[in-house]
């Protein structure tokens, strides 16, 4: 509940902190409560029956693509996705503090593992993994142009990954911070225009949740095809 | 994960205690809120979760305050210190209660609305999984029975042998007895062609005999006519023709 105040319009990103400790771990920890260990049974209850059917089908999406060898990183693919996942879709709730809003976050998941693809690929095949910075059929004259403009792209790559899905949730977030504060002082002026700026939050609600789901999982996608050049 | 860790090596330590310890320890090992109590075969699942009323109280919130406060208590509790927090400006009605009512109703409406579907759906795959294995035990089963009903038929098959034999036997005396009687119909056909030549010899030396013999007589016989005997026949003769071509007059 509202145990600060609000001065500006970004608090609410702030890292919560109870008696002087950042609560950052456990908001980042808080996901691993919610996911069933499997049991020892063959059947299990609805809940890990749907929640092991979810996690095989995003297996299998993502990680069809990615040849043998780089079959190795579908555990830290998929705890990935499923992390990301529930950290946005848990931040939609009222008063929770979403983790992957933080820059400092989501550079630390995108930069080593992205790094990592890129020096698996130069130490096991390097001509294949530097042969990507050329794509195929440049007219010769462009050839030096472009393979600047590819390592930029390359190395831009981390930042592009962790700003994307920082941007995203963040505005996500302010949006509905700055339409809900509208809703509410417009409830008092004109009840019509609350209930118009309440039907622009419910569907900015639903862009959000899908907004969630999508980010989580371009992220990991992405991480997969750099692994798939790479591996 | 440390505890975990500990908890989990629990058991095997425990287990290297004196037999006397060793069964008490391992009963009083467990983890809080859910591991089992014993490390005994794990009981079975629960067809239901708890039962839960409103989405999210469960219904033995309900059940512990009935004693006291009877049936509408849990729902005054509620009420009362809603209003108390709102009213005392504990819970300070701001721009994040608006985003939790619009997020609430979308929550309830998708739960209300998907919510038997996906509860199908979990059900649909365990019990696609128990009926891959049905069909497998199913068919099994079948495959058996057919096995014994089989077995049973040849079992019957073998008592009845006896009788094939029987009949078989009495096939091949039918095939010597016809065999026989069709020797023996040769035989007698042979037989009596032999006696047949030997009676039609008898009958030719018969006939030759008696041929021969009749013409002898005839021969003597014409010799022994002398003229005289020749003359007085012819006139006998002429005078019987007279008497008789009268007697035809006669009648005419």
């Amino acid at each position: 509940m509202t145990l600060t105040t609000n001065l500006n319009l970004f608090d609410q990103f702030l890292v919560p902190k109870l008696l002087g400790m950042s609560l950052l771990i456990p908001a980042m920890l808080l996901t691993t409560v919610l996911i069933y260990n499997p049991q020892d049974r063959w059947l299990s209850n609805p809940l890990t029956t749907l929640q092991s059917w979810l996690i095989a089908k995003a297996t299998k999406q993502i990680m069809t693509p990615v040849n043998k060898p780089g079959h190795k990183w579908s555990l830290m693919l998929i705890s990935l996705l499923t992390m990301l996942i529930l950290n946005n879709l848990l931040g939609l709730l009222p008063y929770t503090f979403t983790p992957t809003t933080q820059l400092s976050m989501n550079m630390a998941l995108a930069l080593p593992l992205w790094l990592a693809t890129v020096l698996i690929g130069l130490r096991n095949n390097p001509t294949s993994s530097l042969a990507h910075l050329l794509p195929e059929g440049t007219p010769t004259p462009l050839i030096p142009i472009l393979i600047l403009i590819e390592t930029i792209s390359l190395l831009i790559r981390p930042i592009a990954l962790a700003v994307r899905l920082t941007a995203n949730l963040t505005a996500g977030h302010l949006l509905m911070h700055l339409i809900s504060t509208a809703a509410l002082s417009l409830m008092t002026t004109s009840t019509l225009l609350a209930g118009l700026t309440l039907i622009i939050l419910t569907l900015l609600m639903l862009l959000e949740i899908a907004v969630a789901m999508i980010q989580a999982y371009v992220f990991t996608l992405l991480l997969s095809l750099y692994l798939q050049e790479n591996v | 994960m440390l505890s975990r860790l500990a908890l989990r090596a629990a058991p095997g330590v425990l287990r290297n205690l004196s037999p006397s310890l060793s069964a008490g320890a391992l009963c009083a090992a467990r983890s809080f809120h859910g591991g089992q109590p014993c490390l005994a075969p794990l009981p079975p699942l629960p067809e239901r979760g708890g039962a839960v009323r409103h989405g999210f109280i469960p219904e033995e919130f309900f059940q512990f305050l009935y004693p006291k406060t009877g049936v509408t208590g849990p729902y005054m509790l509620g009420t009362g210190l809603t209003l108390y927090l709102v009213s005392k400006e504990i819970y300070v009605f701001n721009n994040e209660t608006v985003s939790a009512v619009v997020f609430l109703s979308l929550v309830i409406y998708a739960v209300k609305r998907f919510g038997p579907d996906v509860a199908a759906f979990a059900e649909k795959i365990n019990e696609e999984k128990l009926a891959k294995v049905s069909t497998i035990k199913n068919d099994s089963i079948k495959a058996l029975e057919t096995a014994i009903q089989q077995e049973k038929k040849e079992q019957e098959r073998v008592a009845v042998r006896s009788y094939i034999f029987d009949a078989k036997r009495n096939n091949v005396a039918m095939l010597l007895e016809i065999n026989y009687r069709e020797r023996m119909l040769m035989v007698y056909n042979e037989v009596k062609k032999r006696l047949d030549y030997q009676v039609a010899m008898q009958h030719l030396k018969r006939r030759k005999e008696q041929d021969h013999m009749i013409g002898w007589v005839e021969r003597n016989v014409v010799q022994s006519i002398t003229p005289q005997q020749h003359k007085e026949s012819i006139a006998k003769c002429i005078l019987d023709l007279k008497a008789l071509s009268k007697a035809a007059q006669a009648t005419v």
